[in-house]
């Protein structure tokens, strides 16, 4: 069994986005690139202070990824001079992210970055599937899943945070069990969203193909 | 880890050949050619797919196919993971402006899964250079925990000039030659691979006993050079698969010819085995550093070595470097290995430690 902690959704502006991080860190976080801005105000948002230094993991999925950042890279490479400019280069690598963002985040031990083969679909069965191993097997005390996306001037992050123990605000359990009947959510970029506005106490996440489980919610 | 995880079939395609016994033959000879690609006026050694196509798509589905094809037959519905840390860059390279890049970042898999003729779930992973053993890390948790049963993990990293020029503007590559551990090292040699395994939770003659993925966060480009994060993701690989740091019979070490990251692995070495440490293999002197693919690649080659007895030496290494005396890549041997330890330090602060045992 493993508990449900944090639902969070965040949509800025690039202006709001810059801000936002200002205000979690009294700083803007120097030469990052937008979903790394992105990946460290949600990081902070969905977990106190307390909870910052315990071992854990960020999966994380993506839809554009570093589209416009690999277009300007592109645009540099074979237009330009011919060689980019180093952070030109480093904002179209995601991986990174987690390393410009451990500082806040000291119990941040592994981070994974998923981007997305087709639009409008995700893969949070997979990733929360993946959570639910590593806690059980006990990696890890939290793992973030998130899927974050910037787009032409808009940034949206959704954020699920799962945790072995069941927390004082942990709004879900969930299980892993044979495909049964209860109501199904689709595997879309915005899911905890949708979950959060779930008017039902039970539900499951439409898995994929080749899965023989079915990962059910029940609200606490 | 609720059931054991093995490694059932392998497929390779590096510019050392075309499967994994012509490439750990071509290791065990001592090659290690490589062609160059020039950027502007400067020219960084390269190592280049025996492939002649220069039209970058057709380029990929030869490739892709033809190590496929070393996995044998494949049920359609068999999940894949493909990892990459540069996907189709090389295509929109060649395609010019406006350089219009899918919606979906890694819609390339679509394609890379159709030539494998695989309708099953698709999952794609970009962790820079530990990109492969996250994918296999992903993979093997699910089949352990029996959500799927089988899976096949396809590292794929092509040529393009958008990465050689970011590295090489970060003066990470060398002008010559990767030389792993040696005094004279002086940068990264890229290179094209494409390789592929497939998991699956049927007993195998390989078994994955451990693997463990860290975060060193000391700086974007390169590890803490004390080697602490590589030392403790070395110490959660073995304790999770409940071995001694003395049970482990060979490493085959990142050591890619970096001044900074040959060092601090070298220390981590020094900080898990002490005065004991196992013979040492690098093989990215011969194959190239191939980034996303690195892991399956340099995994596919180093089973095709133990599986004939023959460790190769580590290409490159001539002169040890005093700061990292006494350890150093052994020579070329025959021996039996019953367990091997494979080490990934990758670009952005991944880390990523693989124990494979005979099952």
């Amino acid at each position: 069994m493993v508990y449900l902690d944090t639902l969070l959704s965040q949509h800025y502006s690039a202006e709001s986005l810059a801000a936002a991080v200002r205000t979690a860190i009294g700083k803007p976080l120097r030469r990052a690139a937008p979903l790394t801005q992105l990946a460290l105000v949600g990081a902070l948002a969905c977990l106190p202070e307390n909870r910052r230094h315990l071992p854990s993991a960020l999966l994380w999925q993506s839809t554009g990824g570093p589209r416009a950042e690999t277009q300007a890279l592109l645009r540099e490479v074979f237009i330009g001079s011919g060689e980019p400019m180093p952070y030109d280069f480093l904002a179209t690598q995601p991986a990174i992210a987690a390393a410009q963002i451990k500082p806040y985040f000291p119990g941040l031990q592994s981070a994974s970055y998923f981007p997305l083969a087709k639009k409008g679909i995700a893969e949070w069965f997979q990733t929360l599937t993946l959570a639910i191993n590593w806690l059980e097997e006990e990696r890890y005390a939290q793992i973030l899943c998130a899927h974050l996306d910037t787009n032409t001037g808009t940034a949206t992050g959704h954020w699920l945070v799962l945790t072995k123990l069941p927390l004082e605000k942990a709004r879900f359990k969930l299980q892993l069990n044979c495909i049964g009947s209860s109501p199904q959510l689709p595997d879309t970029p915005d899911f905890p969203q949708l979950l959060s506005e779930a008017p039902i106490n039970s539900l499951a996440l439409q898995s994929p193909a080749g899965f023989r489980l079915a990962l059910e919610f029940t609200r606490l | 880890m609720k059931r054991p995880v093995f490694i059932a079939e392998c497929g390779l395609l590096c510019a050392r050949g075309g499967n994994a016994q012509a490439v750990a033959a071509a290791l065990w000879a001592g090659e290690s050619s490589s062609s160059t690609r020039r950027l502007g006026d400067r020219e960084f050694p390269y190592f280049s797919l025996p492939l002649a196509e220069p039209n970058w798509l057709k380029h990929a589905e030869q490739a892709v196919r033809h190590v496929g094809t070393q996995l044998g037959p494949l049920p359609a519905e068999t999940p894949l993971f493909v990892a990459s840390s540069s996907f189709q860059i090389g295509h929109f390279e060649q395609q010019g402006e406006p350089f219009d890049l899918p919606a979906a970042n890694a819609a390339f898999s679509c394609q890379i899964a159709d030539w494998l003729q695989l309708s099953g779930s698709l999952t794609s992973i970009n962790n820079a250079c530990i990109s492969g053993f996250s994918a296999i890390d992903t993979a093997r948790s699910l089949i352990a925990g029996g959500q799927i049963d089988d899976a096949v993990i396809i590292g794929i990293e092509l040529s393009n000039d958008s990465t050689l020029a970011g590295f090489a503007a970060m003066e990470l590559l060398s002008r010559t030659a990767c030389r792993p551990f040696d005094v004279r090292r002086d940068g990264l040699v890229l290179g094209e691979a494409v390789a592929a395994i497939r998991l699956s939770s049927t007993p195998a003659p390989w078994r994955i006993a451990g693997l463990r993925t860290g975060l060193d966060a000391y700086s974007m480009t390169g590890p803490d050079p004390a080697g602490g994060p590589i030392g403790r993701v070395t110490v959660d690989c073995l304790n999770e698969a409940n071995l001694l740091s003395n049970e482990i019979d060979l490493i085959k070490v990142q050591a890619a010819g970096s001044p900074g990251s040959d060092l601090a692995e070298a220390n981590a070495l020094r900080q898990v085995f002490g005065e004991q440490i196992p013979p040492l293999v690098s093989l990215k002197a011969a194959l190239g550093h191939t980034l996303g693919a690195s892991g399956i690649s340099e995994l596919v080659a180093l089973i095709a070595c133990l599986d004939a007895g023959k460790i190769p030496a580590t290409a490159g290494y001539q002169q040890a470097d005093p700061e990292i005396w006494p350890i150093f890549p052994v020579d070329r041997n025959i021996r039996q290995i019953k367990r091997a330890l494979l080490s990934l330090i990758g670009f952005g602060g991944g880390l990523a430690s693989m124990i494979i045992e005979r099952a």
